[in-house]
């Protein structure tokens, strides 16, 4: 069937086919596990060289052509693909005595679209880490391409599982994969120790998605999407309290993996890994797994209204949070660390408020762009031996080599400024006009916060532009000497060559196509495509229950300010937009000196004088949970050990010790290693169990 | 009923292993050094060829005509001990004779057909596997019990002359004269059946015991019969009462052998009772109630036992022989479930249990002190820098035995916890769990010692094993416990496919709610 034939059947069934047809589809999850176990081996055996990457990028991008492919005959219905037998077990007569999780996929356009940027962007970015890590060929290169493969192989697994299990594990192994990968540079104690800062946040948020599961199981007694959705659908929500707990468990799932509050404090931290990771894993592919996943439970999220009041609030608290906080910090990973948690904010709010549509878009847009800055930045910190403070980086747009690179960082910048007729502006208005236009009052303040942070985000994005890329070349190189020459003569920048700048273009057009969809909307007033895309998926099915109103409803919706609110949205953080460049064009390139005697002027004025020093120090987020869990956590962890050393150990441990050596001299005889006690034992306990079964027989019990 | 030839035929495989065991035997005994040197591999190979074989030649037409009470029990047992006894072998194959066979190509020694014995240890230890493999064909009481002696049999010899030294020798004599009293209990249990019923074939005991145990006048004479078979049988899986001898006789045994001891006759002994059970209703009425109380006692005692019993011990054969001992009782869990899911769950679970321990002790043989095991703890330590290999596959190997998922072990236990579950034991799922938190302990010592402690100054006499086949082994089913749960789903439809049940006469429902 092709595309235009899907197009016309909009109306979705709720009917799953069986894609037995489309059993190649499963050759996307085979392909990027060989690839890692292949760079494994590679590793174990010390094999020199680009190997590792060839492997990795050609097996990521076969997986891309397959899902293309898969694409262009995609049938309009969600089907399963069923691959093989994995878990079957049942213990009584219903659907509530058995649990089945076969190895099945589970594709609807939310997965397709969802694979198609996940291996689009996996290929292009080990193409980039392909000669980006290159000063590693001898040491880690392959254990890099392994941990990437696996990401990627768990990232399939996760988007097209057809059941919630192998969602978990592939849930799971992209926490894995995040793990490794942070924690690549394994010599350096910051990189140990955001790994583990990592993995540990990670787990709150997974233990939230396993709860969850369970409870899934426990209310519907099914796992797999395609029963699930029907069982939902069907099921009167009368809502008892462990189904009322389902969508708020993952929820905590969604909020560890995408970085939200109280759990994105590990985001900014994940910036020690290697930048292709920032870019495919902390920015691209893996912090969206949260949308995905409330997307893809949506079903439950509609039965539970309030579920998605929380999920809004969220969302909009952590985008406006991450971005005071992003205007604030001097290292350029780490601003685009939080404007990445801030815009994820943004999807979780445009997922609260309803359109998930607009989320999906929007988590589509934000990973080119995303991607983008990232690895601009990357090639900024290859060039510029490891610099990324933008206080000791300026005009890099003259510097011979990085002229490419400045401009698609400028093309980034707008596009997460949101400029108009940027693919932002299209995915992020959806969003806020959502909002704005919303019946519930909150909805319509989220919306305002969102209006103002989209200001704040295109601020400190171009401040970051005009220091680093604009103004009069300046630089200090950073401490990684990746040449030996460079460590002696005088620092030489060196440009990207085509690894590195090939996926930089191509992820430059990619981020100009996802505003298509936005441009075709608008100007021919077609259907969007991305919002065709989530229509057909889980993630709309039965946006019917509750929410009337959507993205294509907003016209209809509230006034805002005397326009409908898709315009308002448009034309408010367009002004708040230019507003934000043009501050940040005053204050960090026409006049650098402004910016300074503006931060003193605050520092010294009382009431405020703390702020810019709070923001930049994250707002003590860390150090307060650090007070309040990790110390109380620490202190617990030392009363207990004392207890137990002093009391447990000293009393009750040594006391059973002693009590088998004073038992052992009455039973010596018995133990003492001769056979004849052992045979006497031995015939003892038959002699007991048939007294006990004579004994037994007399009473007359069979 | 007794078809000779279409007997003969069922029959290829242990035919086959019997032939090489009396090839491998001369062999051994070659002037050429080299022609020795081939012992082992031949051995490995011919136990890899017997499992093709019982693949390839089972014919469950004629397993039905031979009167079997599980026909194709055979399908699922016989190939899987074949091929986990190949890994054992591998194990234990060139540890045999290794110091003489070194000397000897130092010139410090001359060959001298009295003190090769390698030759006689893989024929013993093939002889030991044939016995296991007739086991599944088992038509009748005198059948079992000879299979059931020849599996036994060799493993005190191999006990008594893998190192020949006195530790070995004691182990082997303990061994072997609490093995002959078990084996008195069992043969007065199989007595006592005969007496109750007046068969000795399998498939008229089940009718007979069945009839008599629906009348609900069931006789003491039954049932004393089969709970002395299962005490008897006990000393096979190491469960109480009969546990006793294993944490001497294991840790008297040399390495390589106590592996091959902590899987063979368990493997015969829970095939046995399997087959023994089912003529009492085990899989289809449900076993009498006595029974299942024996039963329950002896699970929850085993497992508890083994477990404790473990926490305290410095030698790891010693803690092997404890966590074998629970696992016993983890197994016997699935016979006090008694449903036929739970027959397969067992089944599955000695799979589960046999890939584990061949992975773990494969990565434990590969230091060794010389002549002796390196058998304490502390000789672990670092072990990540010299084996790496080893040392991943040993953690593996404890974190499958602890049931960590999505390790083989865990599917195991998984599956056994469900079908205790099921049948209403929620007493012993809880002890099965609780117990399973406590082997973590020592488990954890196995994983933890070889990565996180460093090497003391007095384990530098621990030297390498100069085979590479342990390690080898250990890393082929370490890696199968990280692949095979992928395939879990088919395991499981073969396993339940094994125990398909025939004809059976007495017909009732499988679940009883």
């Amino acid at each position: 069937m092709t595309p235009m034939l899907a197009l016309v059947s909009s109306d979705v069934t709720t009917a799953v086919v069986d894609g037995a047809a489309f059993s190649w589809l499963g050759w996307t999850l085979a392909l990027p596990a060989i690839s890692a176990v292949l760079c494994t081996l590679c590793a174990l055996l010390k094999v020199p060289g680009k190997l590792p990457a060839m492997l990795t990028v050609a097996s990521l991008g076969a997986s891309f052509a397959l899902v293309l492919q898969f694409y262009q005959q995609m049938p309009a219905t969600p089907i399963t693909i069923h691959l093989a037998e994995w878990m079957s077990f049942s213990w009584g007569p219903t659907d509530f005595h058995a649990l089945q999780a076969p190895l099945a996929l589970y594709i609807d356009r939310l997965t397709v679209f969802w694979m198609l940027f996940v291996t689009g962007l996996g290929t292009l970015i080990a193409l980039y880490a392909s000669e980006y890590m290159e000063a590693d060929v001898k040491s880690g290169y392959a254990r890099f391409f392994a941990g990437v493969s696996i990401f990627l192989f768990s990232m399939t697994a996760l988007v097209m599982g057809g059941n919630l299990l192998l969602l978990y594990l592939g849930w799971e192994g992209v926490g894995l994969a995040s793990y490794l990968l942070i924690g690549y540079y394994y010599t350096r104690p910051a990189a140990v120790a955001a790994a583990k800062k990592a993995f540990i946040v990670n787990r709150i948020g997974d233990l939230g998605l396993a709860l969850g599961l369970f409870l899934t199981w426990r209310c519907y007694g099914t796992i797999e999407f395609s029963e699930l959705f029907s069982r939902i659908a069907s099921a009167p929500s009368n809502a008892p309290w462990d189904e009322a707990l389902i969508p708020y468990l993952f929820m905590l799932g969604a909020f560890g993996k995408s970085a939200q509050i109280p759990l994105y404090v590990w985001l900014p931290d994940a910036m020690e890994g290697p930048t292709p990771v920032s870019a495919l894993i902390h920015a691209a592919t893996m912090v969206t797994a949260g949308v995905y996943l409330i997307a893809r439970m949506y079903p439950i999220f509609l039965v539970q209204p309030d579920a998605l009041v929380v999920v809004a609030w969220v969302g909009g608290s952590t985008a406006l949070l991450a971005a005071t906080i992003g205007m604030a910090q001097f290292d350029l990973k780490r601003v685009w660390a939080y404007s990445t948690i801030s815009q994820l904010g943004y999807m979780f709010l445009g997922l609260g408020v309803g359109t998930t549509f607009g989320a999906c878009y929007h988590t589509f847009t934000h990973a080119f762009f995303k991607a983008l800055l990232f690895l601009t930045a990357g090639a900024v910190m290859h060039g510029f031996a490891g610099q990324l403070d933008l206080r000791h980086l300026s005009g890099l747009r003259r510097v011979p080599g990085f002229r490419l690179v400045s401009w698609l960082a400028l093309l980034g910048c707008l596009w997460l400024a949101a400029i108009p007729f940027s693919a932002a502006y299209f995915s992020k208005d959806t969003i806020l006009a959502t909002a704005l236009g919303s019946d519930r009052a909150d909805f319509r303040f989220l919306g305002w916060m969102g209006l103002f942070t989209a200001g704040l985000t295109a601020y400190y994005t171009f401040r970051i532009w005009f220091r680093v890329f604009a103004g009069p070349v300046h630089f200090v190189p950073g401490n990684d000497s990746h040449d030996a020459d460079h460590a002696h003569a005088k620092f030489h920048p060196h440009g990207p060559r085509w690894a590195i700048r090939l996926p930089l273009i191509l992820i430059a057009i990619g981020a100009v196509l996802s505003g298509l969809p936005g441009y075709i909307e608008t100007f021919a007033h077609k259907e969007n495509w991305a919002q065709w895309m989530i229509a057909g998926s889980s993630a709309v099915e039965g946006a019917g229950l509750s929410h009337g109103g959507h993205a294509e409803h907003a016209d209809h919706g509230h006034l805002v300010l005397g326009m409908d609110a898709h315009k308002a949205a448009s034309l408010l953080s367009g002004i708040l937009g230019a507003i934000g460049i043009g501050i940040a064009f005053w204050i960090h390139l026409a006049r650098r000196s402004a910016a300074d005697s503006i931060r003193r002027t605050i520092e010294h004025t009382p009431l405020i004088g703390w702020i810019p020093r709070a923001a930049e120090r994250k707002w003590y987020v860390d150090e307060v949970y650090h007070a309040a869990f990790r110390m109380p956590l620490w202190m617990t962890a030392h009363v207990l050990h004392f207890i137990d050393k002093h009391i447990v150990d000293a009393g009750v441990v040594d006391g059973i010790g002693r009590a088998p050596a004073s038992l052992g001299r009455v039973f010596r005889p018995l133990y003492g290693g001769a056979l004849q006690s052992y045979a006497v034992t031995m015939a003892g306990g038959i002699g007991l169990i048939l007294v006990w079964l004579v004994w037994n027989w007399v009473r007359g019990v069979h | 009923m007794l078809d000779m030839s279409s007997r003969l035929a069922l029959l290829a495989p242990e035919m086959f292993l019997f032939g090489a065991a009396v090839v491998l035997s001369i062999l051994g005994l070659s002037r050429s050094r080299s022609r020795r040197a081939l012992v082992g591999p031949l051995a490995i190979l011919s136990l890899v060829i017997a499992g093709v074989l019982s693949i390839v030649t089972f014919d469950l037409q004629k397993a039905e005509s031979a009167g079997l009470l599980l026909p194709s029990l055979a399908m699922w047992l016989r190939p899987m001990v074949a091929f986990i006894a190949a890994g054992l072998m591998a194990i234990s194959g060139d540890f045999v004779d290794q110091s003489l066979e070194a000397s000897i190509a130092k010139s410090a020694a001359a060959f001298s057909p009295l003190r090769a014995v390698r030759g006689e240890f893989c024929a013993f230890a093939l002889f030991s596997v044939t016995g296991v493999m007739l086991l599944a064909t088992a038509t009748d009481l005198i059948w079992l019990f000879l299979a059931l002696e020849l599996v036994s049999l060799p493993t005190y010899v191999m006990v008594a002359i893998a190192r020949g030294d006195r530790p070995g020798l004691e182990a082997a004599v303990k061994y072997f004269f609490l093995g002959a009293m078990a084996t008195g209990f069992l043969l007065y249990g199989f007595a006592l059946l005969y007496g109750a019923t007046g068969t000795m074939q399998l498939d008229d005991l089940r009718d007979i015991a069945l009839a008599q145990l629906a009348t609900g006048e069931s006789s003491l004479l039954l049932v004393t019969g089969i709970v002395l078979s299962i005490v008897g049988l006990c000393f096979k899986i190491t469960a109480v009462p009969m546990h006793f001898y294993a944490p001497d006789v294991y840790e008297g045994a040399p390495l390589p052998v106590t592996a091959f001891l902590s899987f063979i006759p368990k493997v015969a002994g829970f095939t046995a009772l399997i087959l023994l059970l089912s003529c009492i209703g085990l899989g289809t009425t449900g076993l009498p109630r006595s029974v299942v109380a024996v039963l329950w006692m002896m699970s929850l005692l085993t497992m508890t036992l083994g477990n404790i019993g473990a926490l305290l011990q410095h030698s790891m054969k010693r803690t092997m022989a404890y966590s074998s001992i629970a696992h016993s009782g983890y197994m016997l869990v699935a016979l006090v479930a008694g449903s036929h899911d739970a027959i397969d769950a067992l089944l599955f679970y000695l799979f589960a249990y046999g890939v584990t321990t061949t992975a773990t002790f494969g990565g434990l043989a590969c230091i060794q002190r010389a002549g002796l095991d390196a058998d304490r703890f502390e000789d672990l330590a670092g072990l990540r820098r010299t084996h790496p290999w080893a040392t991943a596959m040993i953690a593996l190997g404890a974190l499958s035995f602890t049931g960590i998922p999505p390790l083989l072990g865990f599917f195991g236990k998984f599956w056994i916890l469900v079908s205790a579950f099921e049948a209403g034991q929620v007493v012993l799922v809880g002890a099965v769990v609780l117990n399973s938190v406590v082997s973590a302990w020592y488990y954890l010592r196995f994983a933890a010692t070889p990565i996180i402690t460093e090497p003391a100054g007095r384990s530098s006499d621990v030297g390498q094993n100069t085979s590479r086949w342990p390690v080898a082994a250990s890393i082929v089913f370490g890696c199968a416990l990280v692949v095979l749960p992928v395939f879990v789903g088919p395991l499981m439809k073969s396993v339940q496919e094994s125990t398909a049940a025939p004809v059976v006469v007495v017909e009732t429902p499988l679940r009883q709610r």
